[in-house]
């Protein structure tokens, strides 16, 4: 039973991990209608400045944290500004794009940075564990968890009832008239996009205590977010969730299970969902 | 009036075969000149951009993006290894079949999964489909050599030819036979009425839906026929590089179609070889130059495609050369 529970819990841990991973990218899909492949690289940008500030410097985690975000959340915005601005509507396009700067920004960040992998670090106060049923758990999952939800429940309340979340949902349907209204829709589109980025930047501080940090993370984590997404269905909030814990815990009950199976588990979810709901558990078509 | 039209007809049959006959020549001719690492560097643009021509059917004139089609070049790679690691089959007439078969079946079930899907699902269906042959192919051992991840000890293939065993050079001509018969039967494809449909379903599905096509139908075939096509290539490129890892079975090998496709001119019929020889010709120098930073190189370069060459390069030349000759037609099928 205890072994049950451990497992689930390091598995909504991980789960909440891949729901920030995810989040972002599926934030920008669905209210864009951007494929931004390079979302795993801005992860990765995040995870080494939030390494460099909090391990090497040794500076606070919160810092680090946020260190993490504005780097990742800045190189996205010059990504945005300079490039895929003009690129709008041309999935095609902005697929190809997005995907030459996960090449880019690994190799900048190997140049930077170095090819060793880093240690998986958290903050201080978060190393140790505590007691759940007579086990010890880290800490720094259980903050992870409510980091997650936090997070889950700002990014809803933005979406759904501020006044930016109406203008985005506005633009998707009708960018025309949206901008007819007197709307500017350039910067909403940008903030949507530079969130987005200091998400993913701050979730690769984040989730550095359980994935560290080395050079092909870009990949990695793309392909994570890519699956959340296509089980959770894109564009909502509550799919990602969905998505990030249904994958997370089948991810570490699977390894525990069929060991060799690695990462197979997670593609026959995937499988499973396409076969069953195409657009994903709560996904709207777009 | 009659008369002139047909003249026009013919003189526009000379001025659009000739790059086509130009090019043959040119393949045929240049190796001879080369070195082993030239012919070999010819080989592999070739292999490309008959992977490049494949993919072209599904994305540049069907209009579906797809993200796994190195499952199936990697799944004909696959093939060829395995058949030598496991039954000791070296014979070129046996491999080949068997790997472009392979190809065409894994091709026709994922096909019948990711046509549930349109659009931007599509894209990443496919992706996740090829993923898991990925991941497959990772963590099964028989379909690794012992000890280590991927498949060596591929050999140039037998041809089953009594005191002949091929060489680079021989190996780049038959590489070469296969490619021009498969742009002959691509091109045949391309101006077909099932062609001409495609290109339809592209610009407008709806429409040929209305019109009484069976649009899904249409484009599961194309997604196979593409599949096999892009076994052929896989087959080849096995025996090129003697080595297939998982890696080219996944997105990383599934990205340089799309590149070459878009480089050389989407739904273009020669646009994707030009794209695959300019990326191939770069990747080279980029490579010699510093390999550390050809990744680097190869991001700015989708970058610079896309931002400033969108119409593709393929493209750009075919205009000068109309223009040097007569401006007939446009490019675009």
């Amino acid at each position: 039973m205890d072994w049950f529970v451990i497992n689930l819990l390091n598995g909504i841990s991980y789960g909440m991990v891949l729901f920030l991973i995810a989040a972002g990218m599926s934030i920008v899909l669905g209210a864009m209608g951007i494929t931004n492949l390079a979302h795993g690289a801005l992860y990765m940008v995040g995870a080494y400045a939030g390494w460099t500030v909090t391990v090497k410097w040794g500076a606070s985690f919160w810092l680090g944290l946020l260190a993490g975000g504005l780097c990742a959340g800045l190189v996205g915005l010059a990504i945005e500004r300079g490039l895929l601005r003009h690129l709008y509507k041309k999935p095609n396009e902005q697929v190809l794009l997005t995907f030459g700067f996960v090449y880019i920004l690994a190799n900048l960040c190997l140049w930077i940075w170095g090819g060793w992998p880093r240690m998986p670090f958290t903050a201080k106060f978060l190393t140790g564990s505590m007691e759940i049923l007579g086990r010890a758990f880290p800490k720094a999952r259980v903050a992870v968890i409510i980091v997650g939800l936090v997070l889950a429940v700002g990014l809803w309340w933005l979406q759904e009832k501020t006044r930016m979340g109406a203008i985005v949902r506005a633009g998707m349907d009708d960018k025309e008239t949206t901008m007819g209204l007197g709307i500017n829709l350039e910067r909403a589109f940008a903030l949507i996009f530079f969130v987005s980025a200091f998400i993913a930047g701050s979730a690769g501080v984040i989730g550095a205590q359980l994935l560290g940090v080395h050079n092909a993370l870009g990949m990695d984590i793309l392909l994570l977010a890519l699956i959340v997404i296509i089980v959770g269905g894109v564009g909502s909030i509550q799919g990602a969730l969905l998505g990030g814990i249904l994958i997370g815990v089948i991810d570490v009950f699977g390894k525990a299970v069929f060991p060799q199976l690695a990462m197979f588990t997670m593609y026959l979810t995937m499988i499973i969902v396409i076969i069953v709901r195409p657009a994903g558990l709560l996904g709207r078509k777009i | 009036m009659e008369t002139t039209k047909q003249d026009r007809g013919q003189d526009r049959w000379i001025s659009r075969a000739a790059p086509y006959l130009l090019g043959t020549l040119v393949l045929l001719i240049t190796p001879l000149f080369l070195d082993t690492y030239g012919q070999g560097l010819m080989t592999r643009f070739l292999v490309f951009a008959l992977f490049a021509m494949s993919f072209n059917i599904v994305f540049g004139y069907a209009g579906l993006m797809s993200l796994g089609h190195a499952a199936f070049f990697g799944a004909g790679g696959y093939t060829v290894a395995l058949l030598k690691l496991h039954y000791d089959v070296n014979l070129f007439w046996i491999s080949a079949p068997l790997g472009i078969l392979v190809a065409t079946f894994i091709a026709a079930i994922f096909g019948i999964i990711a046509l549930r899907a349109s659009g931007i699902y599509f894209l990443l269906v496919t992706f996740a489909l090829g993923q898991m042959l990925y991941s497959l192919a990772w963590n099964v051992k028989w379909l690794n050599s012992k000890g280590m991840q991927g498949i060596t000890g591929i050999n140039l293939p037998d041809l089953g030819i009594p005191g002949f065993t091929l060489d680079t050079i021989s190996f780049y001509y038959l590489v070469l036979i296969f490619f021009l018969l498969s742009c002959v039967l691509l091109y045949r494809l391309v101006i077909s009425p099932f062609g001409l449909a495609l290109v339809g379903i592209r610009e407008g599905e709806p429409r040929m839906e209305a019109v009484g096509y069976n649009t899904w139908f249409l484009k599961y075939a194309a997604f196979v026929v593409s599949g096999a096509f892009a076994g052929l290539a896989g087959v080849l490129f096995a025996y090129y590089n003697l080595f297939v890892s998982p890696n080219h079975l996944g997105i990383a090998t599934s990205f340089l179609p799309m590149v070459m496709a878009i480089m050389g001119g989407l739904g273009t019929f020669l646009g994707p070889v030009v794209g695959a020889a300019v990326f191939i010709f770069v990747e080279n120098f980029a490579s010699i130059l510093s390999p550390q930073r050809w990744p680097l190189v190869l991001g700015t370069l989708f970058v610079l495609t896309i931002m400033f060459a969108r119409e593709g390069i393929g493209v750009y030349l075919w205009r000068l050369w109309t223009r040097w000759g007569r401006d007939y037609g446009s490019v675009k099928n």
